[in-house]
């Protein structure tokens, strides 16, 4: 693969919806995630460690979080004289003023796919965290004379998403998609990363949008599949399409694995995010800290098992955080017990506050609240 | 080049023996700090804080690695378009080159650098010192004093005066007499080796000082005591918050430990003064479920399976279930593997500490001390090593030291 050969396109919005609160003041790709990072992270650092540096990150609505974020690029070294990274802002259509769906989404990005000089195109939704080599898929997409590649793995589906394709393969190639709302167990499912030639992309992208279609997977791949040869790619790493809030938390959760761990922060293909300038975090007298992922930057003096902490999490003395996800700045209070809670940003948790969430649904905390 | 009001140089060249094996590949400026600074963050990260955005970093010890750690200087946003961080080797000229004779003459070699952003101030730093100051006060006094050269001090015992440059001073604070380690000293303003200079007279000093035959080219040696004796007015600059020499292996282990010790006031969170420093992308810590982590400082990479008690962890330190760590410093890379005890040691850059080992002992009896084991050096099986051994080779399995 010649990766000046290739630029990425990444949905910064993808089904923002399914979040509930958590998307409710930020776009998908600027979810936090994994103690220090963001969504997003997990799709730029596939791209960079293949070499991709010409990358367009289509916005749509609520981009505010993620623009600041990703910035100029440089945590990812995207920030170059030649291509680098591209922020998208949305592009009035149909007088809407917002993307209704990735084929308009696509439509939005024609200026920075014109000029981009590459002749093939990775496309990606923004709610994937998996570690992929996707130079060894553009390598294969190239190898094999494919129209499209679709990148997919084995296992449950996700949720009701046009953009997840259940794919039945013979001899590598999509010869059947669905799409379910349900989830389906044991099936192969499309991760959201599709590569493609710019000028398929471009011809098809102009059809679908004279007649009015949304969606490129559902709208448009899954019909055409006697037309082009759209091959698929099996992952067979970790990997994790964000869908619900259970999911979400689920995800995070599987990070205390340490074969999760190992895969998807492996050495060869690290994750790169915005670093801040935190202190090591420091564990006070007494301490109780268990089977916990932790970012730089927390002072914990209480109790904390099972679970996920982001930068500058506080938590005082006598206090019991288990099985739950504190992002950053978040301070819990004396005598507080949380269990099977998200709390989203700069929360606080005052003294003895006892919140119990279940495992099948956690106990959300909003950004900035105190309670 | 436009104007600046004050330019900064950092004496970074020291080769800082007396950290032995801790500086055999690094120039001491670089030696790491803190769970994930090294020790040139501090100066680089007040001159930000304090407004001074043109740095000159004065190397010849061992450069590769501060060179590769200081860069463009984006870490500490000292990248600049006009201005910002240099890396000054010794070179040659026309008549040949020279290394850098002494700290003076380190700076004297560069008079074309400062002089090229005619600066009214020099503010001389040594790359030594943990504490965090705001250079932009010194200079203020400097300004209101109309000093010709400013120097900073802190009170120091009595007892302990003997081992510091002193500064015997009138109530003003002028100096009227600087005596280098005075067996009696009459004063106990110690020189923190932080001085403010009026660029004139920087420049005039510095010069004479090149044609006197026998000089040491030294700025305690030779350049302050030539000012007081020429009648110039020098100030004291006091500054009474956290400060520390790491230039020995004690006091480097002690200036880590500090930051875990909640009488002392040196809080590197602190958003209104912080201390940068480049980091590398790496997972966040995971702490497992059989861990014991109290009193502790861990950091970005880290595995922990092991216990940790009163110790700092830099980056990608694996501590091993059963494996147990205290009072001690594990640089970036080290590895304690199953049920090896490591006390009140430091242990360098990606050393292995392999399967039972045992590395250090409790204070006890005047000939204890710290035990160092040196970058990528390799601790065998069950190996045993007491108290104050600088540990520079492999030790072979079971081996006793």
């Amino acid at each position: 693969m010649r990766a000046s050969n290739v630029a990425g396109v990444i949905f910064g919005n993808t089904r923002d919806l399914l979040l509930g609160k958590l998307t409710g003041i930020r776009s998908m790709a600027s979810v936090p995630f994994g103690s220090r990072y963001r969504l997003i992270d997990f799709t730029l650092s596939n791209f960079v460690n293949a070499g991709i540096t010409n990358i367009g990150v289509v916005t749509n609505g609520n981009y505010r979080s993620l623009m600041d974020h990703i910035g100029s690029g440089i945590a990812w070294d995207l920030d170059r004289k030649n291509k680098g990274l591209h922020i998208i802002l949305p592009y009035e259509t149909k007088g809407m003023g917002r993307y209704t769906g990735s084929v308009d989404a696509i439509k939005g990005s024609m200026d920075f796919i014109d000029r981009c000089h590459a002749d093939y195109i990775v496309i990606c939704e923004s709610n994937l965290v998996a570690n992929i080599d996707f130079e060894s898929v553009v390598d294969f997409h190239i190898k094999e004379q494919a129209d499209v590649t679709v990148v997919y793995a084995h296992g449950k589906s996700p949720e009701g998403q046009i953009e997840t394709m259940i794919t039945e393969l013979e001899n590598g190639r999509v010869v059947k998609g669905s799409f379910s709302k349900e989830s389906v167990e044991d099936c192969d499912y499309t991760l959201g990363v599709t590569v493609i030639g710019r000028k398929l992309l471009k011809s098809l992208i102009e059809a679908a949008s004279m007649e009015d279609i949304g969606s490129l997977t559902s709208g448009v791949l899954a019909k055409k599949l006697n037309v082009l040869k759209i091959l698929g790619y099996r992952h067979n790493g970790f990997a994790t399409v964000i869908d619900s809030p259970k999911k979400y938390f689920d995800a995070n959760m599987s990070l205390l694995s340490s074969e999760v761990r190992e895969d998807l922060f492996n050495s060869e293909r690290p994750v790169f995010t915005k670093t801040r300038d935190d202190m090591p975090t420091r564990y006070g007298t007494k301490a109780d800290v268990k089977n916990c992922f932790i970012a730089n930057g927390c002072v914990i003096d209480g109790t904390v098992k099972n679970s996920i902490l982001f930068r500058g999490v506080k938590v005082e003395k006598g206090a019991v955080v288990e099985n739950s996800i504190i992002m950053q700045g978040g301070v819990i209070e004396k005598g507080a017990n949380l269990k099977y809670v998200i709390s989203d940003k700069n929360a606080v948790i005052g003294e003895g506050t006892v919140i119990n969430g279940t495992e099948n649904r956690a106990f959300f905390i909003e950004k900035n609240q105190i309670l | 080049m436009s104007k600046k009001k004050c330019v900064a140089m950092l004496l970074a060249g020291g080769q800082g023996s007396r950290l032995g094996v801790l500086t055999e590949k690094i120039a001491k400026p670089a030696v790491p700090y803190g769970g994930k600074y090294r020790i040139i963050d501090f100066p680089l990260s007040n001159c930000v804080n304090s407004g001074i955005d043109t740095v000159g970093i004065l190397t010849q010890y061992k450069p590769l690695e501060l060179n590769d750690y200081v860069g463009s200087g984006k870490p500490w946003d000292l990248d600049r378009f006009n201005g910002g961080v240099h890396i000054l080797p010794p070179y040659q000229g026309q008549k040949g080159g020279d290394w850098y004779k002494g700290t003076a003459n380190a700076i004297y070699q560069n008079l074309e650098f400062i002089a090229r952003y005619e600066p009214e101030y020099v503010l001389i730093l040594s790359g030594d010192h943990i504490y965090k100051m705001d250079y932009a006060k010194m200079i203020k006094q400097h300004i209101e004093t109309n000093a010709s050269c400013t120097i900073s001090v802190m009170e120091v015992p009595f007892d302990e005066a003997s081992r510091f440059g002193i500064m015997n001073t009138n109530p003003d604070g002028s100096i009227y007499e600087f005596e280098e380690k005075p067996k009696n000293p009459k004063s106990n303003l110690a020189s923190m080796g932080i001085y403010v200079f009026s660029w004139d007279k920087l420049k005039k000093y510095l010069t004479e000082d090149e044609q006197k035959e026998g000089s040491s080219n030294d700025f305690g040696k030779d350049i302050i005591p030539a000012m007081v004796g020429a009648g110039e007015t020098m100030m004291v600059y006091r500054f009474d918050d956290y400060w520390k020499d790491v230039g020995t292996v004690d006091s480097l282990w002690e200036a880590n430990l500090d930051l875990l010790n909640p009488k002392i006031d040196l809080n590197l969170a602190d958003p209104d003064w912080r201390i940068y420093s480049r980091t590398s992308s790496l997972h966040p810590q995971y702490i497992d479920e059989n861990a014991k982590v109290e009193n502790s400082l861990v950091t970005d990479g880290c595995h922990i399976y092991g216990s940790l008690d009163y110790s700092i962890l830099f980056e990608n330190v694996t501590v091993e279930q059963g494996a147990s760590v205290e009072y001690s410093l594990v640089m970036p890379g080290a590895v304690v593997k199953k049920g090896a005890k490591v006390k009140y040691a430091i242990i360098a850059e990606n050393v292995t500490v392999d399967e039972g080992a045992c590395i250090g002992t409790e204070p006890s009896g005047e000939d204890w001390g710290i035990t160092v084991v040196g970058a990528d050096i390799n601790i065998g099986k069950n190996a045993t090593i007491g108290a104050k051994q600088m540990i520079t080779k492999n030790v072979e399995e079971g081996e006793k030291i």
